[in-house]
């Protein structure tokens, strides 16, 4: 049996025509009321195709770039305060004084102290003249500190001995006298020494052979001893006294990198983290105009940057072969090469992440077949391709150049750095042109 | 399906005119044979689910999709897309405001800032910008104080309405937005609603609303239905509801232990055009001559031995609408399908 619970219905129309009129949206009421716009905004289409009004465009996109640059206070701390402080810094430390702490730790084993039996009188003689005149030689260098001395015919393990303190970094170079050491001097001939430097750090294989010449210097002055022959050098592109001789040659590689580096990655999210570009593409602006307008900006931030390395580089006595001007236009060659690539790693990369691998990769590949780490003639044929490509083999021998010869920056690098630096920034234009984006 | 192209009583100046668009990317056919127009002052909503070819079409008109894979006369302020050397020109004549405030807005920087990095796009100088950005960001009620501060300070609201006053800065002749009240919280849904309206009554800008949210149908002149491509209908709202048998009266029952087997049953009753289980224990029942049928439907129904706990007449909302007509349109393709497996 059904059961009806509620109250029977009554189909009254005018309660229905009521309900109605209470549904209605009440927006309708309001259009009612105002019917004609009241706030008369300006239209401004019409001018939109003036040449005037492009470059006004432009220019605005370009100071939206500087603010967008100003908001982030770390991009802005590395690509003007941090270039600058490390030149500083390497000019407070890269001076050409010897620190007490430069002389190099060496053990001396002498073979030269064998039993020698005089064919004419037959006597022995267990120690050989030369032996602890080389000694006090080495004592005296400053650039040597003699941690131990091993006379090998007493301790036949010496060369263990000195091998196990070369392998624990308790000195850094072994010297050996060999058994003929004081007979062939004896005999007017060229005395020999053995010298095992540590070839695990290559700075150090250079600096422990001018400490062991040092101490020949004073082991022949002292002795009265005729070195075999003299050889005199004329050195060509030499830093003048007063300049700091490490601080000039260390320089060029640390301009090249710092330059190229901070310049890449000052640009390389350029494109793919502003986000409002899709709106922006939206609005009469055209592509072409957003790319163009960073350009100028990130430009502008590299002359800047540019001009403070080449005034804290001579500030903390950066000698210059070349002209001033050179050296600027050089650096910027270099960083406009960098700002180049990172607009390019950014208008084809999709993600940040993306972006940041990419600009690590080419980074760290710039870096290693720039030239300075390993020559670039001795590299195979496809890799020398790719390291004449890249824009840090150029960037090297152009300072170079300039800073100690005093070449002109306009050249074969400075030209190839600009033939790379247009074909990126063409291709940039390209993909962005073509990039999809939506909103 | 053609739909009927309804024209303004008053010979308004037409704003957007799509006839027979279709939108082909590859082989995949986006949008089928799509015809309507809008005039000044109105808004239009668009309306459908994911896929229903709503945000295409858009993007036509807004010059987004390539000439090569549309066909159809479309115009927009009087000009075509076809024309890349148009672009500029309706560019400058529509505003955008995208789902997303952070594909809109500079987060970084300040609201009056972003007024002049858009602004600026469109050959506006700095006072005249900071004049209409000012008597926008009142009528869209953006705190005074907020107007310095960087856009990353401003709440989820005061961005939502910042975005629309970046969409209107140029006084746009044609306003599209992109999902305007979705992830705003239910009580701000009317609120965001109301201030376009406002806005639409104030700056008389034409309106395109593309949404989920059938609530939007409160403040749209016009409501468009897409369905796989295909505009089903293009009317008023009212209109449409009126369409429905007896002008869409219903009649909401709730009924005890209602299951598929009781429904089968209802609809046998004659004049029952449809039922719609609204929860677990109710139907809504659309039929011919609601008045006169209605006692004999439930005459019919104690008859048959249901239980009727609760009764309620009512005229049917846009959003049962929109769901009566999308059920249509999928019993109609099924029955198409089984035509069609008939015969093969």
């Amino acid at each position: 049996m059904a059961k009806l619970k509620k109250k029977p219905l009554s189909l009254d129309k005018t309660k229905i025509k009521e309900r109605i009129s209470k549904i209605k949206p009440s927006f309708n009421k309001i259009k009612k009321k105002t019917p004609k716009p009241k706030l008369n905004l300006k239209k401004h289409g019409s001018k939109i195709s003036n040449l005037k009004v492009n470059a006004l465009r432009i220019f605005k996109q370009v100071i939206k770039e500087f603010r967008l640059l100003w908001t982030d206070k770390f991009n802005l701390f590395l690509a003007i305060v941090v270039p600058p402080l490390i030149i500083i810094m390497l000019g407070f430390t890269m001076t050409d004084a010897p620190p007490e702490t430069q002389s190099i730790p060496c053990m001396l084993i002498s073979y030269d102290s064998n039993t020698f039996i005089n064919q004419n009188d037959f006597t022995e003689s267990n120690l050989d003249n030369y032996t602890m005149p080389y000694v006090e030689a080495v004592n005296k260098s400053i650039m040597l500190e003699l941690v131990r001395f091993y006379n090998a015919t007493e301790e036949i393990y010496a060369m263990e001995a000195a091998r196990n303190a070369l392998l624990s970094g308790e000195i850094n170079i072994i010297l050996s006298l060999p058994v003929d050491f004081t007979e062939l001097l004896d005999f007017g001939l060229p005395g020999l020494i053995d010298c095992v430097p540590d070839a695990s750090n290559i700075q150090y294989i250079q600096q422990s052979l001018n400490s062991v010449y040092d101490s020949i210097k004073i082991f022949v002055n002292d002795n009265n001893l005729t070195p075999q022959f003299q050889i005199q050098g004329f050195e060509e592109f030499t830093i003048p006294e007063g300049y700091s001789n490490n601080f000039n040659s260390s320089i060029v590689m640390a301009l090249s990198f710092m330059v190229f580096g901070i310049a890449l990655v000052l640009s390389i999210l350029v494109i793919v983290q502003e986000k409002p570009i899709a709106r922006l593409l939206l609005t009469p602006v055209k592509r072409s105009e957003i790319l163009l307008s960073k350009f100028i900006t990130y430009t502008l931030v590299l002359v800047f940057q540019v001009s403070l390395l080449v005034i804290s580089g001579l500030v903390m006595g950066l000698y210059i072969a070349g002209t001033i001007t050179d050296l600027f236009l050089a650096l910027f060659m270099i960083g406009f090469s960098g700002l180049a690539m990172g607009v390019f790693i950014s208008s084809q990369s999709k993600t940040k992440t993306q972006a940041n691998q990419l600009f690590l990769a080419v980074f760290l590949v710039a870096v290693l077949l720039s030239g300075i780490f390993i020559p670039i003639e001795g590299m195979p044929v496809y890799l020398q391709v790719i390291a004449y490509i890249l824009p840090l083999s150029h960037g090297d021998p152009l300072l170079r150049g300039i800073i100690q010869k005093g070449q002109s920056v306009l050249g074969i690098h400075f030209i190839w750095l600009l033939v790379i630096s247009i074909i990126l920034i063409i291709i940039s234009f390209v993909i962005f042109q073509r990039r999809k984006y939506e909103v | 399906m053609r739909c009927r192209i309804i024209s303004s009583p008053n010979s308004k100046m037409r704003m957007v005119d799509v006839n027979n668009l279709n939108v082909k990317f590859g082989k995949k056919h986006v949008v089928h044979d799509v015809s309507f127009n809008v005039d000044k002052g109105e808004i239009i909503g668009l309306f459908g689910i994911s896929g229903a070819g709503k945000t295409t079409i858009v993007r036509v008109l807004t010059c987004q999709i390539e000439k090569k894979h549309w066909t159809g006369n479309v115009a927009v302020t009087g000009l075509s897309p076809e024309k890349k050397s148009n672009h500029s020109k309706i560019l400058s004549n529509i505003g955008y405001v995208p789902q997303l405030e952070l594909l809109n807005l500079y987060f970084e920087l300040d609201p009056m800032v972003n007024v002049e990095v858009f602004t600026s796009t469109y050959g506006l100088n700095k006072n005249e910008a900071k004049e209409t950005a000012e008597k926008l960001f009142k009528i869209l009620d953006i705190p005074k104080d907020t107007w310095k501060k960087r856009v990353e300070k401003m709440s989820g609201g005061e961005k939502k309405r910042l975005s629309m006053a970046i969409g209107l800065i140029h006084n746009p002749d044609v306003l599209f937005l992109d999902e305007p009240t979705t992830g705003v919280d239910a009580s701000k849904r009317y609120d965001i609603l109301s201030y376009l309206k406002k806005l639409n009554q104030k700056l008389n800008t034409t309106m395109f609303i593309i949404t989920h949210d059938l609530e939007a149908a409160l403040i749209c002149d016009k409501a468009a239905i897409l369905k796989d491509g295909r505009l089903l209908e293009f009317d008023t709202s009212q209109n449409l509801i009126s369409s429905l048998p007896s002008k869409g009266l219903i009649a909401r029952f709730t009924i005890e232990d209602l299951n598929e087997k009781l429904i089968a049953v209802i609809k046998e009753f004659p004049s029952i055009r449809r039922i719609i289980r609204v929860g677990n224990e109710a139907i809504e029942v659309l039929m011919e001559n609601f008045e006169e049928n209605l006692p004999k439907l439930i005459e019919y129904m104690v008859d048959k031995n249901i239980i009727i706990t609760s009764m309620s007449k009512d005229i049917a909302t846009f959003r049962r609408y929109f769901q009566i007509r999308i059920q249509m349109e999928e019993e109609k393709e099924n029955s198409l399908k089984e035509v069609k497996v008939i015969r093969k």
